[in-house]
């Protein structure tokens, strides 16, 4: 009995180190562009990554090899897209090393980021220092910039810019008559300490006045404590800096509370259609926009449409269109420049690129083309309703009851 | 006599080894491997130095491991490396006669679980302090050291758990704390200061898991308080159960051995990876009493 | 303290107890009779949560009727894992690694179920609303769903521990207990008692995740916390004594509650293992431990 399965144990570790040996075999045909990335699948990262980059990574590879492949400057033929991919775990080390093993050991071509902030703070030194460009359609934070990564490039509105936008769309509100009085809650981890950072000046700014701000921490499962205290206090205007699934809870727990403010805010989360679906149209509820299907950008409803077909859920109304931005700027630079991964940097240095999610032009690694932008779900659709010049919509105040 | 000077031999062929491979040409995402084990190999051996003989199944592992890593971010920018290391496991170890002077007067499975919460406990209170004094969550790591010298760290720090675990399970302390696995009153009545001792190998543990978190922050960049995990406790006392967790080469059996199939379990199989490895634990718990230790022991 | 307040602290703080008692009792009996530290327990409020939500979903049955499908499917499951699993570790094995060895078993048990759930239900967050409505009392405002949940938690907890102490099955798990090996002598038939009460835990389990399926969102990662819970709950009322593990899951619920009125939402887990600290140092074997 030890015998064999001591024999067993040996042939399995034997046949465990071959398998690198089989993965590494190319194949026959015209040699496929290799990319490389990880994405959480299990894990609390899991959610976002599934919802905002992995549809829109499997859609693009599936969109340019159905056409041939990508277009390379200075080759003749087109070549197929190839992914090396694995599951992360929402494991900062994991994700750490298979970034250095695509570099070091795969030598891929070209590299996506992970999903998140924390992910990205952590490979995105490592692509760099191998050369390689990464556009992160999920990493907020005003600590990248201290960073100073210079392969590194941003796409979606940062922390201070967003919540500017905010400040001005209750002072236009506040003009009307319709806002005054803020309550401020704020999930204390990094993106709600930064929203919140921002969102005190930027409030000031616009002359409302904050009549109470609570932080609560990630996980939190009762926020009626701090809902009653903000009904209590006569605050008109609610900001909840928050993502799912606390988003979810603070908005279940208004209406359990009973309090419906005119304005109600929920930042992230609330620009997914199935925060829609959860609250029965969720008429009214405001909060970060980047996009939605009607917006005049070149090739924005085939996007959506194509998006539905093939994962049969629509994209969210965020950074869902922005993490397929990312891989149409790729794309052109690739076409223009080719795969000399220094050439491409310059050129995302350099462009004005024209996208689904609109212009993206980058400074310093951050995109500053697109304005913070408030959207608001009305009739089923995530209107953008700030600024006025890229609007759908106009905003509904008060909000209506809840469903 | 032939076996022990084989396996001297042996051990000489692997420290060699070890020392040598950044020069040797490994690529840098093979010595990232060689790291990422001799970590585990840190927590492994740091956990079972105390929980091993004593029988106290600490799961404080995250706490100490997540501090240290912390403590190491705080204190990067203001000392030269390897002094964030120091600083590490001196917080740890702080940590540890803290909460030992309260935990170790708690009997097996209340101990288990006052120590299962305190990765949560210690990353609540941190998240509090940092938002109300310092309003901000979060360290950056603005210029971490090279990798190689990261390498170097971790493998001295693995090395010197190990040789401490060993020369523990030689001194009278290490040979007190097994009398104290093995009957606690006994050991009192014997006139052994057990709470000194308990308390002194539990700080000394935490001193290396929280050296170990130390150095392996850099690699991170950013570190926020998330990183004390209740999950890091698990796969430590997963890695040294599995090893064998009485034995000082259990928990490196452990450690290497799961650290080596889960990365290529994990290219290979991205979804069903997590699903095996449960199966695989059960199936290991059910047929190998003693863990992969156990097994080579019967073998020789 | 003005007077909703108190009414808010103490409605809220029993409504929280009450779903902590029933998770926390499922775990002390699995704890107390065997020593089994099952730190899959959560898996199965998981489990029980999304059984919930898929016959409420796709079906239209009311949460609170599917209980009595979830609950007896989670009983047999309990049973036929005890017998597959823990009861060949109890059998073997000295009682120094039974500890450990039935912790790895419970990992890998957590890791197959985690993951199980997620290659059937994806990350994605899901749930629905039901009885997400304001009902006054005592001036101040409280959610139906939750007084609901919990009503129901404690009246099964309730019952459970009145069982106990009055049926002859309740005295032989009683007496298993306290006297482990004295019960064996008067003929108790140990291993499957074990594997009942093994059952009974993880039908507490899932119906705990079931009654919580209409208040929160679920994910396949949302029991470990529960987890933590119930084994903070089992010592704080010392292990084995289910009485032990009522009140102090109300008493849980209560400090938790009131720290996040009168604190911040911040220290709800401070406040709660403060809470156990204090007790343990005052009563290293819990609150009615032995």
């Amino acid at each position: 009995m030890t015998m064999r399965r001591r024999d067993f144990l040996t042939t399995a570790a034997a046949g465990a180190a071959t398998v690198p040996m089989w993965t590494g075999r190319a194949r026959a045909q015209a040699k496929a562009v290799r990319i490389g990335y990880s994405l959480s699948a299990t894990g609390p990262y899991a959610v976002g990554a599934g919802i905002t980059q992995a549809p829109n990574y499997a859609l693009w590879q599936e969109q340019v090899n159905a056409k041939g492949g990508l277009t390379i400057k200075g080759e003749s033929a087109k070549r197929p897209v190839e992914f090396l991919a694995i599951d992360d775990r929402s494991e900062i080390e994991t994700a750490v090393r298979f970034y250095e093993k695509l570099a070091a050991d795969d030598k891929v071509d070209l590299m996506l980021p992970p999903w998140g902030s924390a992910m990205n703070f952590a490979i995105a030194p490592v692509a760099s220092k191998h050369g390689y460009p990464l556009i992160g359609p999920t990493a907020i934070s005003a600590k990248f910039k201290e960073l100073a990564i210079p392969y590194f490039y941003t796409l979606l509105v940062q922390p201070e810019p967003q919540m500017k936008a905010f400040g001005a769309y209750l002072k236009d509100l506040k003009a009307q008559g319709k806002a005054g009085k803020v309550a401020v809650a704020y999930v204390n981890d990094l993106f709600g300490i930064e929203l919140n950072a921002a969102t005190g000046p930027a409030l000031k700014e616009a002359g409302l006045e904050v009549v109470d701000t609570k932080s609560y921490p990630l996980g939190v499962k009762d926020l009626s404590p701090i809902l009653k205290g903000f009904k209590a206090a006569g605050a008109d205007t609610f900001i909840g800096l928050t993502y799912p699934p606390d988003n979810i809870l603070v908005t279940t727990q208004a209406k359990e509370v009973d309090w419906n403010p005119p304005v109600f805010i929920t930042a992230v989360g609330t620009a997914f259609p199935f925060y829609r679906d959860r609250f029965k149209g969720a008429e009214g509820v405001t909060g970060i926009a980047g996009w939605n299907p009607k917006v005049k950008h070149p090739g924005a409803r085939e996007y959506y449409d194509a998006h539905v077909k093939k994962h049969q859920k629509e994209p969210d109304r965020w950074a869902s269109a922005f993490a397929y931005a990312s891989l149409q700027i790729l794309e052109r630079c690739v076409a223009d420049v080719g795969l000399d991964r220094p050439k491409i940097k310059a050129t995302l240095d350099a462009t004005e690129f024209q996208t689904v999610a609109g212009p993206i032009k980058f400074v310093k690694g951050e995109n500053v083309a697109t304005p913070g932008m408030v959207g608001q779900w009305q009739k089923g659709e995530f209107e953008l309703v700030w600024p006025r010049s890229a609007a759908t919509g106009s905003p509904v105040v008060p909000k209506p009851a809840w469903a | 006599m032939a076996g022990r000077l084989a396996r001297r031999a042996g051990l000489a062929a692997l420290a060699a080894a070890l020392l040598l491979a950044p020069v040797l040409g490994l690529s840098s995402y093979h010595r990232a491997l060689a790291l990422a084990i001799l970590a585990d190999v840190t927590l492994a051996v740091g956990w079972a130095m105390f929980s091993g003989p004593s029988r106290y199944l600490s799961l404080a592992t995250g706490a100490f491991f997540g501090l240290g890593a912390y403590a190491s971010a705080l204190t990067i920018a203001r000392a030269a490396w390897p002094l964030p290391v120091l600083a590490g496991a001196a917080m740890a170890a702080g940590l540890a006669l803290v909460v030992g002077l309260l935990a170790l007067r708690l009997r097996g499975p209340y101990f288990a679980v006052f120590t299962f919460g305190l990765a949560e406990l210690v990353k609540h209170a941190l998240i509090w302090y940092e938002t109300s004094v310092t309003g901000t969550v979060g360290r950056l790591i603005l210029a971490p050291p090279g990798p190689v010298a990261l390498y170097y760290t971790v493998l001295g720090v693995a090395g010197a758990a190990v040789g401490t675990a060993a020369a523990l399970r030689r001194s009278r302390w290490g040979l007190a704390l097994i009398g104290i696995g093995a009957d606690e009153e006994r050991a009192e009545t014997l006139g052994i200061d057990t709470v000194r001792i308990k308390i002194g190998v539990f700080a000394l543990s935490a001193a290396f898991l929280g050296a170990v978190g130390a150095a392996m922050a850099p690699r991170w960049t950013y570190l926020d308080p998330q990183v004390l995990s209740p999950v890091v406790s698990f796969q430590t006392v997963i890695m040294a159960l599995v090893g064998g967790a009485a034995t000082l080469w259990g928990p490196v059996l452990g450690a290497v051995f799961l650290g080596l199939a889960g990365e290529i379990l994990l290219v290979k199989f991205r979804y069903l990876y997590l699903v095996g490895l449960g199966l695989s634990l059960m199936v290991v718990v059910l047929l190998l009493p003693n863990g992969l230790a156990g097994l080579a022991r019967r073998r020789g | 303290m003005t007077g909703t307040l108190l009414a808010d602290i103490v409605i809220g703080g029993l409504t929280t107890g009450g779903v902590y008692a029933l998770v926390a009792l499922g775990l002390n009996l699995q704890y107390g009779l065997m020593r089994v530290l099952n730190v899959a327990h959560g898996e199965f409020l998981m489990l029980g949560a999304y059984g919930t939500f898929t016959l409420h979903t796709a079906w239209g049955m009311p949460p609170l009727l599917t209980l009595l499908i979830t609950t007896p499917a989670a009983f047999a499951a309990g049973v036929a894992l005890h017998r597959l699993l823990y009861a060949p570790v109890l059998a073997s094995g000295e009682a120094g690694g039974l500890e450990a060895r039935s912790l790895l078993l419970s990992f890998g048990l957590l890791f197959v179920l985690q993951n199980g759930a997620l290659l059937l239900w994806s990350a994605d967050l899901r749930g629905y609303s039901y009885l997400a409505t304001p009902v006054r009392l005592f001036g101040t405002v409280f959610p139906a769903n939750r007084m609901v949940a919990a009503a129901v938690a404690l009246v099964l907890s309730v019952a459970f521990y009145v069982y106990l102490r009055r049926s002859l099955a309740g005295k032989a798990v009683r007496a298993l207990m306290q006297e482990p090996d004295g019960a064996r002598l008067i003929g108790i038939d140990v291993p499957r008692l074990h594997a009942r009460c093994f059952g009974a835990g993880v039908a507490m389990s899932a119906a705990t995740g079931s009654l919580v399926s209409m208040l929160f969102e679920l994910t396949p990662f949302m029991g470990l916390p529960y987890t933590v819970t119930a084994l903070v709950v089992v010592i704080l009322g010392g292990l084995g004594n289910v009485l032990g593990s009522l009140v102090g899951a109300l008493l849980l619920g209560l400090v938790e509650t009131a720290a996040v009125y009168v604190a911040a939402s911040d220290i709800r887990v401070i406040a709660s293992y403060a809470v156990l600290s204090l007790i343990l140092i005052l009563r290293p074997a819990g609150l009615f431990g032995r």
